[in-house]
């Protein structure tokens, strides 16, 4: 178990807590009072930071330098395998950003620390809205509840980087990423058959996968938007297009890349990548993270005059 | 009365009672002859349970027999024997749940249903096989166990979770299951049938056919039950070419009356 609770929509990262070395036993008393908890300040997962020794996989850590290198070293890094001989991405992984773009400041409503971009196309690392959707981010930070804060599930990017762990199974049909977040999944067939009716929007959208040498491709359409792709008010609509690929680089990290494409919010398709880091720690296991079920979070953030997002809107 | 999760069993209802026979047939052998299958094995040699599966009865709503009520059609229950050994005082709650269920059943809320509900609350799930892992993705919620074939005990607890902790075993051809640490807070169904977090659930699921799935539960709770009592059900494999199990985040509509979301566009 990661993180036994999920408070005010924001985690704390038991796991990195030393007492949460001993796992079950010194994680129990938490996951009992994620229930009963009242919207108090509480600390803030660690944010997107530099690792001790500066280094991911022999790669600079920060993501706008660590994606060349990482680019390089996935053409040469043998993966080990699957029986079917697909490159095996199982295991237990990790990612903690919760703003997608360079922040100094910390915007405590979200819970983001100041950390870097992730975004390494355009070069300016900044999202290319179109000038009215980078106004509408703007009214979306201040007006409104991030939809994560409300339990909702996250846009299917945003699930992999998000402060929570999660596990990849593989066979030859598919691919399942099983989330601590919200208790959720995303199962994705390996299959060209073509994406669900224009009619049928989901949360986490419609995703096929296919292999491209040694990495997972997934091409996800058919998303509600009615979730963002961070805390910080980046949006997207239901018109979105995401490609996303996981290479392994090192028998313990992932480079992960997303690109997204959406003509009626952004000029042009833009692109984040990162290190997902392989949690290593023996007899480590999902745990059950009812977010719904416990959330005080909601009351709270429409006292303080927020609204809830109500998904994507056209610009009038 | 709030129809958010009815929906889907009327639907599954009104196919059932579109052709009685077929089913009630169907329903029969999969009941009768769960060893005279065998069932086909997974590249790891594991009976495969794979596939999207669903039940159709009236479980959801009763797991008892039961006459018609408003939106409730009657229903034949899958407790064995129809009776469930509740203690005295235990079934004194039992009747104040079905007094208050409009409300008062978890459901109402979009909690998560737990388990043995969560499998026949009539929306599709899909079962995944892996060399030590089953792991079962449900519609409802987007909720998923991970049952672990390798082994493992269950964690030190107790544990107060929606779905348990799942460690499982290969007996012959059936996939047993054994779930503890649960909460107090999930039903049985939408009739106020309840437990404690005592709750220890035993699941067998077995192939009974190329389509079809015996299930049963043994549910133990000496806080609640003078002893264990058990429900089995055919569940059956959706036969739709492109079945795709899709998603019902209940949740996230409960505050739509005074919050609409923006329409999306068609």
């Amino acid at each position: 178990m990661g993180r036994g609770l999920d408070i005010n929509g924001v985690s704390v990262d038991t796991r990195r807590y030393p007492m949460n070395r001993c796992k079950w036993f010194c994680t129990l008393p938490i996951a009992a009072l994620g229930m009963l908890w009242s919207p108090a300040p509480v600390p803030v997962a660690a944010q997107f930071s530099a690792p001790a020794s500066g280094k991911i996989a022999g790669c600079p850590w920060e993501p706008t330098q660590f994606y060349p290198c990482a680019l390089a070293k996935a053409k040469t890094f043998n993966p080990p395998r699957t029986p079917d001989g697909k490159p095996n991405l199982q295991g237990i992984w990790d990612k903690s950003a919760n703003d997608i773009e360079e922040h100094n400041e910390p915007f405590e409503l979200t819970g983001t620390y100041p950390g870097p971009t992730l975004i390494v196309d355009p070069p300016d690392g900044k999202v290319p809205y179109q000038p009215w959707a980078f106004e509408q981010r703007k009214v979306n930070r201040e007006r409104y509840i991030a939809p994560k804060a409300e339990c909702l599930l996250p846009s299917p990017s945003q699930h992999q980087y998000m402060t929570y762990s999660y596990q990849i199974f593989q066979n030859p049909e598919s691919v399942l990423i099983v989330h601590e977040h919200v208790h959720s999944y995303r199962s994705i067939p390996i299959s060209d058959r073509p994406h669900l009716g224009k009619d049928i929007k989901l949360f986490l959208g419609d995703p096929r996968g296919r292999w491209d040498g040694n990495t997972l491709v997934i091409d996800t359409r058919n998303v509600n938007a009615r979730n963002w792709i961070d805390r910080a008010g980046n949006f997207y609509s239901p018109e979105a297009h995401l490609v996303e690929r996981f290479t392994l680089i090192d028998p313990d990290v992932i480079l992960y890349e997303v690109t997204i494409d959406d003509p009626n919010v952004y000029t042009r398709p833009w692109k984040m990548a990162m290190s997902l880091a392989r949690i290593k720690e023996k007899g480590f296991e999902l745990g059950e993270e009812s977010c719904h079920e416990g959330n005080r979070s909601r009351d709270t953030l429409l006292e303080q005059g927020l609204k809830p997002y109500p998904g994507y809107m056209p610009p009038k | 009365m709030t129809n958010r999760y009815l929906i889907a069993l009327i639907a599954a209802a009104a196919g059932a009672a579109a052709s009685p026979l077929v089913i009630g047939r169907v329903a029969e052998s999969a009941q009768t002859a769960p060893q005279a299958y065998t069932s086909p094995r997974t590249p790891y040699g594991q009976p495969d349970l794979q596939g999207v599966w669903q039940a159709l009865n009236s479980a959801a709503w009763d797991i008892q027999d039961h006459p018609a009520r408003l939106d409730v059609p009657a229903g034949q229950g899958v407790v064995e024997g129809n009776e469930i050994p509740y203690k005295a005082e235990a079934l004194a709650k039992k009747q104040e749940n079905l007094k208050n269920a409009a409300t008062a059943d978890p459901l109402a809320k979009c909690y998560l249903p737990g388990v043995p509900r969560i499998t026949y609350l009539g929306y599709p799930f899909q079962i995944h096989q892996f060399e030590k892992y089953v792991v079962i993705l449900y519609e409802f919620a987007h909720a998923w166990r991970i049952i672990y074939l390798d082994g493992s005990k269950h964690p030190f607890g107790h544990i107060d979770w929606w779905l348990g902790d799942s460690r499982g075993r290969w007996e012959g051809d059936t996939l047993v299951v054994d779930v503890v640490h649960f909460n107090d807070q999930t039903w049985f169904d939408r009739a106020g049938n309840y437990h404690s977090d005592a709750l220890h659930v035993v699941e067998r699921y077995t192939r009974t056919g190329p389509n079809h799935l015996r299930y049963e539960a043994t549910i133990e709770d000496p806080k609640v039950f003078t002893r264990p009592w058990k429900m089995s059900m055919p569940i059956y494999r959706r036969m739709e070419p492109n079945a795709q199990v899709l998603e019902y985040e209940c949740y996230a509509y409960l505050g739509d009356e005074k919050y609409p979301t923006s329409p999306i566009p068609r």
